[in-house]
């Protein structure tokens, strides 16, 4: 079996969330398969500047080829076309325009799949959003899988997408939520689709106490890992830390881990520890007393994953459906939304250490029973097998040259603002049919006990714990 | 955390979550949503633009730095038809109208007249728009900085009271530490409490040596018995003012004749003296009974006994 990624950037240094993803991926279902990844040469996601040689490279043991990119992105043309199709009446037009300012626009990347995608069998394609993934699916249809990566901001309410949603041969999704939000936008219930994520190497002995010495760090602590970021909602996390410093009367110091993008507030218990490397933030997730998590918008944090593969919680935004429905799903990790819940919550981290290592201790299964390599692998390969015995789909053609100009769309963040929100409080089934219906969290609606594949509820998973259920890390161990 | 409930072994996080929500609850009182704090602000700021509360010297500094506003004096915008042509001079006045025909056939006055007396309208009109204007600016500004200076005014009060009730907070604080420890101290005494079997004789002996350097109310029939730690200590305390006693010697002696004055009210004693005892019960040094003098020095304490 030969299978393409397509993704809009890859290599070792590259940490972006979907480029990692997109990475693991291939590196894994290479032991499986022929794996070649078709990227571009671009490495910053901001200006999508060619900064790699085309051609063919090898990382980490898989074949990449990389594509030009025909031009960088223009930050005045791109916010000009945002406004124009997250805030106003638009059209088809428009939106093919805004793709094309967004990036990164590699023509010859398409066209090559136009032409090569029959050498495939499946074409894996990652991040709807961009450029590559659209046309590449249209290029690709027969072959075409994607991985959505989507989160809720307005890009998913664009008219484009749709088709190509309902048009693909499979959907891998990150969690229920994204799931849901998909089928929402699109109604594309009919096509195969499974709740995978991403797994993560996480170093199966790690050195807490390394990690302390080296950085000095002799109180306990919660760890904040990625780039530090307003739009990760660190600012927000500062804010209600420096409240709970001085309200809460916790002795927790907040440690940063990642490049800084935003100005770090001078804090006696704030310490920004830089970019590490894996081993050194495994150590520190292992070190730390909990994860918090204050973003707004994930498809799947794998950060999240890691610090429960490690065993310790997670405070999640409750903002953000996602880490959200997990941490109700995993059992794993509690959620603040607002101030005197974050300051509420980490106390009682902090303070319950029965509280907290049980909380670990659920995720450390939940990462083993959905997120484990095995059952990650044997669900690209179940869904491979499914695939070869179910027809072809076709992706609706785009509109004639004046039905594109009509200006008939209406605003994405209107269409975003429509959509069910709330974490999905059921479990997450393999089957494409499966309904998976936005419940808002404080509906008291009971969860459901469904026996499908996917990602189980965390009722559901304690069921087939005891009682020998069908969930994939049973069936993969 | 004490008052934080998980009891089973399963971790049920939407019951933690409301576990956690009723908690906030219980410590902020009420829950209020954003509408109500929004009515309460909106309270609070109608209670301090209210000019009764107003305690401002600095506002009337303010206004004094700023005087009323005077409208400024605009210039004569007026324009007439007859303005162009008009003269202080009656001849040239006339001699204007009279040559009016013939100005006409050079061009048409009138448009430029009636432009003119339009412009001249516009020119009041907007100047008196922008006095009015400016007016209400300076109004508007005053209204400002009364506001502000009434925010200042509260923000200063509630920090006092803030730090009030920080010092009540931290003075009550180390009292109920005082008091736990004092607690503590006196539960790791071994406190003597008289059998009612106890003949009365013995209670009596018991009573006189407790009420020893304190007040009379020390006797009082209901009081607990005091412990042997409590009357030891009162017995070193006795000793260390006996071998003070030659000290006091070598300063002169001064000590009133009635005898030394303890620390605590002695002096009722003289005018209440203790109850009649036996002579095996009495004390060498009844205090209040005889001057210090009159004492001998008992280093062993055991008369006491």
């Amino acid at each position: 079996m030969k299978l393409a990624v397509v993704v809009q950037r890859y290599g070792q240094a590259i940490n972006g969330g979907a480029e990692l993803h997109a990475r693991y991926i291939a590196e894994r279902l290479a032991r499986h398969a022929d794996v070649e990844v078709l990227t571009t040469c671009a490495t910053d996601y901001v200006t999508w500047r060619n900064e790699l040689a085309p051609g063919l490279e090898r990382v980490n043991g898989v074949t990449v080829r990389r594509f030009r990119v025909k031009h960088e992105r223009n930050p005045v043309v791109f916010a000009r076309c945002s406004d124009q199709v997250f805030e106003q009446t638009h059209s088809v037009a428009d939106e093919l325009e805004w793709l094309d300012a967004e990036g990164p626009t590699s023509p010859t990347l398409t066209n090559y799949l136009a032409r090569r995608s029959h050498d495939y069998d499946y074409c894996i394609l990652f991040s709807y959003r961009y450029y590559h993934a659209y046309h590449g699916a249209r290029a690709a249809a027969s072959r075409a899988i994607l991985v959505p990566t989507a989160e809720r901001d307005p890009a998913i309410g664009l008219s484009i997408f749709a088709p190509i949603f309902r048009g693909v041969r499979a959907h891998m999704y990150n969690s229920p939520e994204e799931r849901a939000i998909i089928q929402a936008v699109a109604g594309d219930r009919d096509v195969p689709s499974v709740v995978v994520g991403v797994g993560s190497e996480v170093p199966s002995v790690t050195q807490p106490g390394r990690f302390r010495q080296k950085f000095d760090l002799r109180d306990p602590f919660a760890v904040y890992v990625g780039r530090v970021d307003a739009n990760k909602g660190c600012g927000e996390l500062f804010d209600f830390f420096d409240t709970y410093v001085r309200e809460g009367g916790g002795a927790l110091t907040l440690v940063l881990i990642g490049q800084s993008v935003l100005d770090i507030p001078p804090h006696p218990r704030i310490r920004h520890l830089g970019f590490l490397d894996d081993g050194d933030k495994f150590d520190a997730m292992a070190a730390a007393e909990l994860l918090i998590m204050p973003s707004y918008f994930e498809s799947l944090s794998i950060v999240a994953l890691e610090a429960w593969a490690l065993g310790r919680p997670v405070l999640a935004n409750a903002k953000c459906d996602v880490l959200k429905g997990q941490c109700i799903r995993s059992s794993a990790g509690l959620y603040y939304d607002g101030r005197l819940e974050f300051v509420e919550t980490l106390r009682t981290i902090e303070r319950n250490r029965w509280l907290a290592g049980t909380l670990g201790k659920n995720g450390r299964q939940f990462f083993r029973d959905n997120y484990d390599w095995p059952v990650i692998e044997r669900k690209y390969l179940d869904m491979f097998d499914r695939l070869s015995t179910t027809a072809p789909r076709s992706i609706e053609p785009l509109s004639g040259w004046f039905e594109r100009r009509r200006p008939i769309c209406p605003p994405a963040a209107q269409t975003v603002a429509a959509l069910p929100a709330g974490p999905s409080l059921q479990p997450a089934g393999s089957q494409s049919d499966s309904r998976t219906a936005m419940a808002p969290l404080d509906s008291g609606a009971p969860p459901l006990h469904h026996g499908g594949a996917g990602e189980p509820h965390h009722h559901g998973q304690r069921q087939s714990r005891r009682g020998g259920g069908s969930s994939p890390a049973r069936r993969t161990r | 955390m004490s008052d934080f409930n998980v009891r089973s072994d399963s971790v049920n996080v939407e019951q933690i979550m409301e576990q956690i929500r009723s908690k906030i609850r219980e410590k902020r009182g009420v829950d209020y949503t954003e509408e109500q704090i929004y009515e309460l602000a909106t309270v609070k700021l109608e209670k301090i633009l209210d000019s009764r509360g107003v305690r401002s010297g600095l506002l009337e500094e303010f206004r004094r730095v700023q005087p009323p506003y005077q409208p400024p004096e605009l210039p004569n915008y007026s324009f007439e038809d007859q303005t162009l042509f008009e003269s202080h001079r009656a001849p040239l006045r006339w001699v204007r109208r009279l040559l009016l025909p013939i100005l006409k056939l050079f061009f048409n006055p009138n448009p430029l007249i009636a432009a003119l007396h339009i412009q001249s309208k516009l020119n009041a009109m907007s100047a008196e728009r922008e006095a009015k204007r400016e007016a209400a600016r300076q109004g508007v500004d005053q209204l400002h900085y009364e506001l502000l200076h009434n925010l200042v005014v509260e923000t200063t009060r509630m920090g006092i009271e803030v730090h009030n009730l920080k010092m009540r907070v931290e003075s009550l604080a180390s009292r109920l530490e005082f008091n736990e420890r004092r607690a503590r101290a006196l539960e790791s005494v071994v406190v003597y409490q008289p059998s009612p079997e106890i003949p009365e004789e013995t209670a009596r002996q018991e009573v006189p040596a407790a009420a020893v350097g304190t007040t009379t109310e020390a006797a009082a029939p209901g009081r607990p018995a005091e412990g042997p730690g409590l009357r030891s200590r009162r017995r070193r305390r006795r000793r260390g003012r006996r071998g003070g006693g030659p000290a006091a010697a070598v300063m002169g002696a001064q000590a009133p004749q009635g005898g030394e004055v303890g620390p605590v009210g002695t002096a009722s004693e003289a005018a209440h003296p203790p109850p009649e005892r036996s002579t095996s019960d009495r004390s060498p040094t009844p205090e209040g009974s005889a001057s210090p003098a009159e004492r001998s020095p008992d280093p062993s304490g055991l008369s006491e006994q």
